[in-house]
């Protein structure tokens, strides 16, 4: 069994996957540590989707602008898999004038960033996306965000690294980090320990308490979320949707499905079961919610419901950084359930900071040690 | 511990490799072969890489036929394939019907 | 919302007895079942049942699921059909879709302190190529269109499958009016019980064991399919391919429990393939890992209808012990009897410890009839081994079972004690010799396997007469000429209808009397017009 390499990465998700992927692609040796059996069993493979750079914090922009410029449009190609990578607009809704307000800021702070995105008012809404109700009064518009397949994307960054010969092992849980004379070196499992001089944290949630077990905290909740999807569906449209309060996202996939997200507001009070349970009153709350926005679905047939936890972080800001204080240990985490657009994005800049010190997009607004008072 | 890289053998195409056995999603055997050896080893990610068992059955009549072929690649008994999970609404619903909640 | 002491999902056997047990000890029962009848699989099932009086046999499948209902009616569980519950969440809570049409349907939720899952099993499929073609069903599938819609599934039949599910829808093809060309299985041996076997081999259809399914043959729908044999290996045989002409090709390949929605609850699972794939780990009672959460019937372990009904029944008591609804010892005396029923179910040849086992002798030790399992009757030279076939002056019963099931109508159905089964109920019916028949037929009427029949080798001078199970339609009419056919559906000598007996104590069952040439007595077992 192998028990050292270059880097370790403890998480299988999208970031996971991707990181190792870039390492070997550099030609550096990689194990994988996923504490379930399966890979991409966490947010990866529940999200809604959204390849998306408008309604992000500005935080986050540099590096998922660059995301969608270098990655994302050839990744299908890449991998070898169809990531259904489709860069057909973001429509933002907004019902009431609060979103408006809401989504104006996000929008004149992303146009600081050197986002092409702009607010358009309910009959532009309509050209775009005829299926809305008249509920709809106004939106944000940005033409260079999308959405993709979750599922084939993190199944295929998983299969190239596999390929490139990345080693990974699932079941394998890691209870805690160790540092050697002042460095990052020991990841221990149950069953064995490995170690390298260079561990990267990308496991959602559960890397708080492995951070934690070194002295550093990323001030992370873990809160459920639950998605719905529907039969086939003759293809309607093809923007990805969010909406001002975040409360309603989905799109309509290349199979034709609609795969939507939602919120019941008691998200935060579930049972904290192991596995993330779906509630009885999500899909019920989902579907009026769904009928309000496009009345045409109402007859659509919903054929799963599920359920999975996001790490939500305290400034909603995805942490992507080198912890500067534990030579050889970053952190990939606290996404806040947006991290799957950004994820390979994320994964590609870590790889290159491993390798090289360097990054080619700019993450220092998500460094691990950002978090200040407020007074 | 289970390692994704253990030698499983190599693909070898076989006669019956187009015979449909996700009726729901039409992904044949074969592609549910090469996606074992491409590294699904369990039900959720190859349900998840090939959409067997997202149709509308969820998978009632493929999914004891895709542990099979699956196991049959890892050189395992289908019983030790890890299953997918099972989620509600377990039959196909109406968004207007499981919008339409009775009064409490 | 409302809560209830128990729900109940699913008004099959174990979910109706479940419910009529808690029923009766005080709790609040609600049940729930996606179909427009009650009785799960019993609904369909035209066939006598098998086993004891307190296992209802005699009584036919349906009439027991009425039965069932009107029983928990009484007792006074909720019974809500056209219910279907969408899902299981924490808190057992349950949402369940109430008259599911398009604009009308409505969502409920309940809760339940306990709850009972009986939700049963689905078909397995097989492929093989062309195996998506119009006309591949399920011999389930079959059985509803036939029984509950009236409608032929086809109107020339492959089976593959020689379980009880095969044997039996097979032979309710021939009665709704259907060819069966073949019935095949990859198995070296019949999978049900023989008698199922040979009341469907003795109208004429083959058998063909260690065969499979090669492929279907049409562009849009089945015009033909090709079997061939296998080796030990269950690989095709080149040159052994037999083609048949047939629309339709029912597949009875076994059952898989329908346990979606206790995954939902996320109790321990564990696939089991003797158990037929993904159950629950329950305790004896049904019980699983999650507290008052428990699973009853197929749901838990494919067997059938009997098993399902006592599983329900311990599930229903163990729930109201445990909620406070009844004291210590009464629970302890009913589960214990419960127990001793299951057991008694569970033995002979076709218990669960001996599956996949080659059962050589029966209890007697009488060689069990080879032929019987591979090629659906029972050959002339073993017949006469067994205690239910005697030659005697005047009219008598033949009894043609010949393997160890629990079962015995048969014995209470003579008032004369021509029939004799014991204490034990595997026992092989042994009929007295001489037997002081009067030739009322009763016996003949309560075999649910239509294993008896009644025999005078000195009807009338060089003929005997030879009295039938006879469950079609349009009977014969007295004076009809035609030729009695085997065991193996093969036409052996003419015969000639001398009597036709209809009585409502047969229940359906009519016995229709041949005269045939008296070398014939022990050989001519049904009839064909000409």
């Amino acid at each position: 069994m192998k028990t050292t390499a270059d880097v370790i990465v403890i998480g299988a998700g999208i970031v996971g996957c991707s990181t190792a992927y870039y390492l070997a692609k550099k030609g550096m040796s990689v194990i994988v540590l996923e504490g379930s059996n399966y890979i991409g069993n966490g947010g990866s493979s529940r999200n809604g989707g959204g390849v998306r750079q408008s309604g992000r914090n500005p935080k986050e922009l540099p590096l998922m602008i660059w995301g969608v410029k270098n990655i994302w449009p050839s990744l299908s190609e890449e991998l070898g898999v169809d990531t259904e990578y489709k860069q057909k607009g973001n429509l933002r809704l907004g019902k009431t004038d609060r979103h408006l307000e809401i989504l104006t800021k996000l929008t004149d702070n992303a146009v600081k960033c050197g986002l092409d995105v702009k607010m358009i008012n309910a009959s532009e809404v309509k050209e775009i996306n005829p299926y809305l109700s008249d509920e709809v009064i106004g939106a944000s518009w940005c033409a260079t965000d999308g959405h993709a397949n979750p599922l084939t994307t993190t199944l295929g960054f998983y299969k190239k690294a596999r390929e490139l010969g990345v080693q990974f092992y699932t079941d394998c849980s890691v209870t805690m980090l160790h540092t050697v004379s002042g460095k990052i070196r020991q990841v221990i499992t149950p069953e064995a320990v490995f170690e390298s001089d260079n561990v990267v944290v990308a496991a959602g949630f559960e890397s708080k308490t492995l951070l934690d077990g070194v002295g550093i905290n990323i001030p992370m909740s873990k809160v459920k979320l639950e998605c719905l999807v529907t039969e086939a569906e003759p293809q309607m449209f093809e923007q990805m949707l969010g909406t001002a309060d975040a409360d309603f996202y989905g799109h309509q996939t290349k199979h034709g499905s609609f795969v939507f997200g939602g919120h019941t507001g008691y998200e935060r009070y579930a049972i904290d079961y192991a596995n993330p349970c779906s509630s009885s009153s999500f899909a019920s709350c989902a579907s009026r919610g769904i009928m309000k926005y496009f009345p045409i679905l109402k007859d659509a047939k919903i054929v799963r419901a599920w359920a999975g936890f996001m790490d939500e972080c305290a400034d909603q800001v995805a942490t992507v950084s080198k912890i500067d204080e534990i030579p050889g240990l970053y952190v990939e985490c606290s996404f806040t359930g947006h991290g799957f657009g950004i994820g390979p994005a994320a994964g590609y800049n870590t790889a290159e900071l491993i390798a090289t010190g360097k990054t080619p997009a700019d993450i220092q607004p998500l460094r691990y040690d950002r978090f200040k008072t407020a007074i | 511990m289970n390692d994704r890289l253990r030698d499983i053998g190599p693909f070898v195409p076989g006669g019956d490799d187009d015979l449909i056995i996700c009726r729901c999603e039409e992904v044949t055997k074969g592609e549910i072969r090469q996606a074992v050896h491409e590294g699904m080893f369990t039900m959720p990610e190859i349900r998840r890489y090939l959409r067997c068992g997202m149709g509308l059955c969820q998978g009632q009549t493929c999914a004891r036929l895709v542990k099979g072929i699956v196991a049959a690649e890892l050189h395992i008994a289908s019983s030790e394939v890890e299953p997918a999970s099972s989620r509600g609404p377990v039959r196909p619903t109406e968004m207007s019907t499981l919008g339409n909640e009775e009064e409490a | 919302m409302k809560r209830y002491n128990l729900i109940v999902v699913g008004a099959g056997p174990a979910g109706l007895c479940a419910g009529i047990e808690a029923a009766k000890r005080g709790m609040s029962v609600i049940l729930f079942d996606e179909n427009e009848k009650p009785g799960g699989q019993l609904f369909k099932q035209i066939h006598k049942f098998f086993g004891s009086k307190e296992h209802k046999a005699k009584i036919r499948g349906f009439k027991i699921g009425e039965q069932l209902l009107q029983e928990a009616s009484a007792a006074g569980v909720e019974v809500k059909l056209n219910a279907t519950v969408t899902g299981l969440y924490p808190d057992k809570e349950i949402m369940v879709m109430h008259d599911g049409k398009m604009h009308d349907g409505k969502m409920h939720h309940y809760k339940g302190d306990s709850i009972i899952i009986a939700t049963g099993a689905a078909e397995n499929m097989v492929p093989f190529e062309n195996w998506t073609l119009p006309g591949v069903i399920g011999a389930g599938a079959a059985q509803t269109l036939m029984n509950l819609h009236g409608v032929k599934p086809g109107n020339r039949i492959l089976m593959l499958g020689s379980g009880n599910v095969g044997l039996v829808v097979s032979f309710q093809l021939l009665q709704a009016g259907c060819e069966v060309a073949a019935l095949v299985d990859a198995a070296p041996r019949i999978g049900g019980y023989g008698v199922h076997a040979a009341k469907v081999a003795r109208t004429g259809v083959p058998f063909y064991l260690s065969h499979t399914i090669i492929k279907a043959e049409g562009t849009d729908h089945v015009t033909g399919v090709v079997i061939g044999k296998v080796d030990d290996h269950f690989k095709t045989i080149p040159g052994t391919e037999k083609h048949f002409d047939v629309d339709t090709i029912c597949i009875a390949v076994g059952l898989s429990p329908m346990s979606q929605l206790l995954k939902m609850s996320g109790c321990s699972m564990e696939d089991n393939p003797r158990r037929g794939g993904e159950v629950p780990v329950v305790d004896e009672y049904g019980e699983t890992s999650v507290p008052l959460l428990f699973a009853a019937g197929d749901v838990s372990g494919i067997e059938e209808a009997s098993s399902a009904m006592i599983k329900g029944r311990m599930a229903g008591i163990r729930a109201a012990y445990e909620l406070g609804f009844c004291k210590e010892n009464e629970t302890e005396n009913s589960l214990e009897k419960c127990a001793a029923d299951l057991g008694s179910l569970r033995q002979g040849m076709f218990a669960p410890g001996n599956k996949g086992k080659l059962i050589e002798k029966t209890e007697e030790g009488i060689p069990v009839s080879m032929n019987l399992l591979t090629n659906g009757f029972v050959a002339e030279d073993e017949i006469v081994h067994f205690p239910g076939v005697t030659s005697q002056k005047g009219i008598h019963p033949v009894i043609e079972c010949t393997q160890n099931i629990p079962c015995n109508p048969c014995q209470d159905a003579c008032v004369k004690h021509c029939i004799k089964i014991g204490s034990h109920i595997t026992s092989l019916p042994v009929v007295e010799n001489p037997a002081p028949c009067t030739g009322c037929g009763l016996c003949v009427a309560s075999c649910s396997g239509q294993a008896i029949f009644l025999v005078n080798e000195n009807y009338e001078p060089g003929f005997a007469s030879v009295t039938i199970p006879y469950e079609f339609l349009p009977l014969p009419g007295k004076g009809d000429k035609g030729k009695g056919l085997g065991r193996d559906g093969k036409p052996v000598c003419d015969a000639e209808i001398v009597d036709i007996k209809s009585i409502p104590a047969f229940d359906h069952t009519n016995l229709v009397t041949m005269k045939v040439p008296a070398e014939f007595a022990m050989k001519a077992r049904f009839f064909k017009a000409v």
